[in-house]
């Protein structure tokens, strides 16, 4: 009888493994990608500095070069730099706003489907209402209400962007509370609260994360849309909507690339956060996880 | 859109591109939307002689779309023609006075008393016609919104002759004879700023509001009737106004500077200096402690100090501003500007001057004596905010321009966004950015010290000083428009104090934005392309002068 010899383990391996044709191995390498690109976005101020923010009246107007890369804007500013500070700030308040949003989601959406009855009807009333009236006008009307600037922007988001992720995990608590393990901690006596803890947000952490993630270019997009139509930040920050809204005053003139490349990278942006989320989920997912 | 985490990864681009696209396409489709709609005017419509197609463009419509009430402060570009009603007065192209409906006028000894005779067989468009009881009626029913106004009451003493009774002496009175327009009191109600009868050069035809107006040569007017008997006014936003011009849809279009170098067949550039003034008010007075009712500081005790507004006025380079923010389409302004031909403009000074500044600030005790780069004087540091209408982008620009232009010496300014209704706590703390229409009474109201008067478009620097005061008031009461003259300049500078640079500099006057409009090459307005360093007049004031001088 032939032993065979007990497989040892390769340095290599791990990178063997690695494989593109692996579909774990290519989820992880666009997280990691992504990660870099955003990672270089919201620290992208930090690298170039304040250079190029200064207005520069001698040079205005000029389109793409070495020395400016996006060309620059009617006040001779680097586009480049605008550009970068701008979606800096963008997924800074991205990252606020969602979390924010996330959270407020997981706690209303948890007590939802733990305390039922009443409490759940009046939640479940609520998101229903919210979800049913126009999204960016709800988003419009919130920041009005606020009276704009930085402070209407940030309730705007985060008062609009939390009801579906709350039905969503509401919706996984019902089905988390129906489980034997659950009912069985339930038969012992233990409070629905204590349940929660211990049982049911282990388990919704998973799609806690990939709704945050989800949340993020939304609230990019609508920090942008609401600076763009003036509800949203002081001009004189570089924010993308404001560089967008800006950009339209000299499109006629032949200026494109005021428009043009900062919404190019803004996309760029918002589709890795994008690209990200659906990765992660299909990471944590139990049915796309395997490979 | 709001399933967050569920459906299929394409739907979630979907998702996105569709909150992505309207942000790109916003400005695009507000530009296109409204000249998709004036589409409908044709060329065939264009082509005759007698009409003409003015795009005034979005902005101007501000003027428009509460009707054409003059009681309730229509007249297009604030005081100028009010088209379907006729003035007492109106302003020649030197901006003289000449009698409209008025024949003669008289002031009392008092100066409190205006008494006009005015013409007779004068019609409404209707057909009834005007006397002395409808510009009574008029003026008592004219009550200006943010604006002081004098008149106690008008009386109709005959059927052809009208007394104002003001309640003190207002020189500046002149100028509201020579820009109400004249109402018919028996058809003054609620729907007349929508169906004005008038006895002015035109009458209203058709009014799609925020669209298009219509308006046509009026029969029963008294004056030189319009060469151009129908004009059709259209109203575009963004660039659409260029568009509509350049496709030929339009005779007269009014275009942003950022446009105004790319040449379009068949029209051509005019440049029209405007009452439209930047200006930069600074608060007057020290803080001392006190708020106001919104819980905002009262003064301020950087910009308090006269060396650093002088300092500030000497080292704005005017030239830079109208050249960069304003593409060269305007002209530097250095005090209260000029009005009628007999007002001088306050005097030039020699700006761009860091180095006069600086001595001017080591003069007063302003040096950096902590290396932070700021001047400093008794522990205040050389700072302050500077507020500007963020819905206006030259104002950011001249904002931004002025912040980097004062940095040198040693003054850190503090540039932010906002809005009249914020900005309007702030004026006694900050310093800001005033995009002004100038008229002969704004020297009054920018300047007379606030002692009683009320809230509205009044001092808002709390500017106070005696002599100055002095003078205004003695402008106010002089007989007439030039005695006022000389009043206004001393009021200025008069050889040791006044509001100009070299007295208290209690504002930085920046620039003069001219307006741009593209003119079909077979109309003639009656004007120079260029503009004259004289008055010129908005665009509309001599319209019935306007004529078609192609065969």
């Amino acid at each position: 009888m032939k032993l065979s010899m007990p497989a040892i383990a390769n340095p290599r391996s791990r990178l063997q493994g690695f494989s593109l044709n692996n579909r774990r191995s290519r989820t992880l390498l666009l997280i990691a990608l992504c990660l870099v690109v955003l990672g270089v976005l919201l620290l992208g101020t930090y690298l170039i500095g304040q250079a190029g923010l200064d207005i520069a009246l001698s040079s205005r107007n000029q389109p793409p070069s070495f020395a400016h890369p996006f060309g620059t804007d009617w006040l001779g500013r680097d586009m480049f730099s605008r550009t970068l500070h701008g979606l800096s700030l963008s997924l800074w308040i991205g990252l606020l706003t969602a979390s924010v949003s996330a959270v407020i989601a997981l706690a209303i959406g948890t007590l939802s489907a733990t305390l039922g009855g009443k409490v759940d009807a009046a939640i479940t009333w609520l998101i229903d209402v919210a979800l049913s009236l126009p999204h960016l006008v709800l988003i419009i009307l919130v920041a009005f209400a606020a009276g704009g600037g930085v402070r209407g922007l940030l309730l705007a988001i985060i008062i609009t962007h939390w009801m579906s992720l709350a039905r969503l995990l509401r919706a996984e608590v019902l089905q988390l509370k129906s489980s034997d393990y659950v009912q069985l901690s339930s038969k012992l006596g233990r409070s629905p609260l204590w349940i929660a803890r211990h049982h049911l947000l282990p388990h919704l952490l998973p799609q806690f994360l990939v709704g945050l993630i989800l949340l993020f270019p939304h609230a990019i997009l609508h920090e942008a849309g609401l600076t763009f139509l003036g509800l949203g930040l002081p001009p004189e920050i570089p924010a993308i909507g404001i560089i967008l809204s800006e950009s339209m005053r000299y499109l006629s003139a032949g200026y494109w690339w005021l428009a043009v490349l900062p919404g190019v990278v803004l996309l760029m942006a918002v589709q890795a956060f994008d690209i990200l989320g659906q990765s992660v989920r299909a990471l944590l997912d139990p049915k796309t996880s395997q490979g | 859109m709001r399933q967050i985490g569920e459906g299929k990864r394409p739907k979630s681009k979907n998702r996105n591109l569709l909150i992505t696209l309207p942000v790109f396409l916003l400005g695009l489709s507000a530009c296109s939307r409204s000249l998709l709609q004036d589409s409908s005017m044709t060329e065939a419509t264009i082509k005759f002689k007698d009409q003409i197609v003015v795009d005034l463009g979005w902005e101007e419509y501000g003027f428009f779309q509460r009707g054409f009430d003059p009681t309730q402060g229509w007249s297009w570009n604030s005081y100028s023609d009010p088209l379907f009603q006729s003035r007492l007065f109106r302003r020649d192209a030197e901006r003289g006075l000449i009698n409209d409906l008025a024949e003669s006028y008289r002031l009392s000894r008092d100066r409190k008393v205006w008494t006009v005779a005015i013409r007779r067989n004068v019609r409404f468009s209707d057909g009834s016609p005007l006397t002395a009881r409808d510009v009574a009626y008029t003026f008592n029913t004219y009550r200006p919104e943010i604006d002081r106004y004098f008149l106690d009451r008008a009386i109709a003493t005959g059927d052809y002759e009208v007394q104002f009774h003001l309640k003190q002496p207002d020189i500046t009175f002149v100028d509201r004879m020579a820009s109400v327009g004249i109402v018919p009191k028996h058809a003054h109600n609620e729907n007349y700023a929508r169906n004005p009868v008038g006895s002015g050069p035109y009458k209203l035809v058709q009014w799609n509001e925020g669209e298009q107006l219509v308006i046509e040569a009026n029969p029963t007017y008294y004056g030189q009737s319009p060469k151009i008997k129908r004009v059709v006014f259209l109203f575009t936003q963004g660039d659409a106004a260029f568009a509509a011009a350049k496709g030929g849809y339009t005779h007269v279009a009014k275009i942003p500077q950022t446009l105004a170098e790319q040449p379009v067949a068949g029209m051509q550039l005019h440049q029209i200096k405007s009452f439209d003034h930047t200006t930069l008010l600074f608060p007057f007075i020290p803080y001392t402690g006190k708020q106001n009712a919104q819980g905002y500081e009262i003064g301020n005790n950087v910009l308090s100090d006269r060396a650093i507004r002088q300092a500030i006025n000497y080292t704005i380079d005017r030239r830079v501003l109208v050249g960069a923010i304003l593409w060269g389409y305007g002209s530097p302004v250095y005090g209260f500007p000029s009005g009628p031909p007999f007002q001088k403009p306050a005097p030039a000074i020699q700006d761009a001057d860091r180095e006069h500044a600086q001595q001017i600030l080591l003069k007063a005790g302003w040096q950096d004596t902590n290396g932070n780069g700021m001047i400093d004087k008794q522990g205040v540091e050389g700072e302050f905010n500077l507020l500007y209408f963020a819905s206006l982008p030259e104002q950011q620009g001249f904002a931004l321009a002025i912040t980097q232009m004062l940095r040198p010496l040693g003054i850190k300014v503090n540039a932010q966004g906002s809005s009249w209704e914020k900005m309007k706590h702030r004026t006694h703390r900050d310093a800001w950015l005033y995009p002004l229409v100038t008229r002969p009474q704004d020297l009054y109201s920018l300047y007379r010290s606030p002692t009683g008067l009320a809230d509205g478009r009044l001092n808002y620097s709390a500017y106070a000083n005696f002599t100055v005061d002095q003078r205004l008031d003695q402008a106010m009461n002089a007989p007439s428009e030039l005695d006022a003259s000389q009043f206004w300049q001393q009021a200025q500078w008069d050889g040791r104090t006044g509001i100009g640079v070299r007295g208290d500099a209690a504002s930085a006057w920046l620039v003069n934005h001219h307006d741009l409009y593209l003119v079909n090459q077979c109309l003639d307005l009656g004007r120079a392309g260029k503009p004259s360093t004289g008055y010129q007049g908005p665009l509309l004031s001599n319209i019935t002068n306007w004529e078609w001088i192609c065969k």
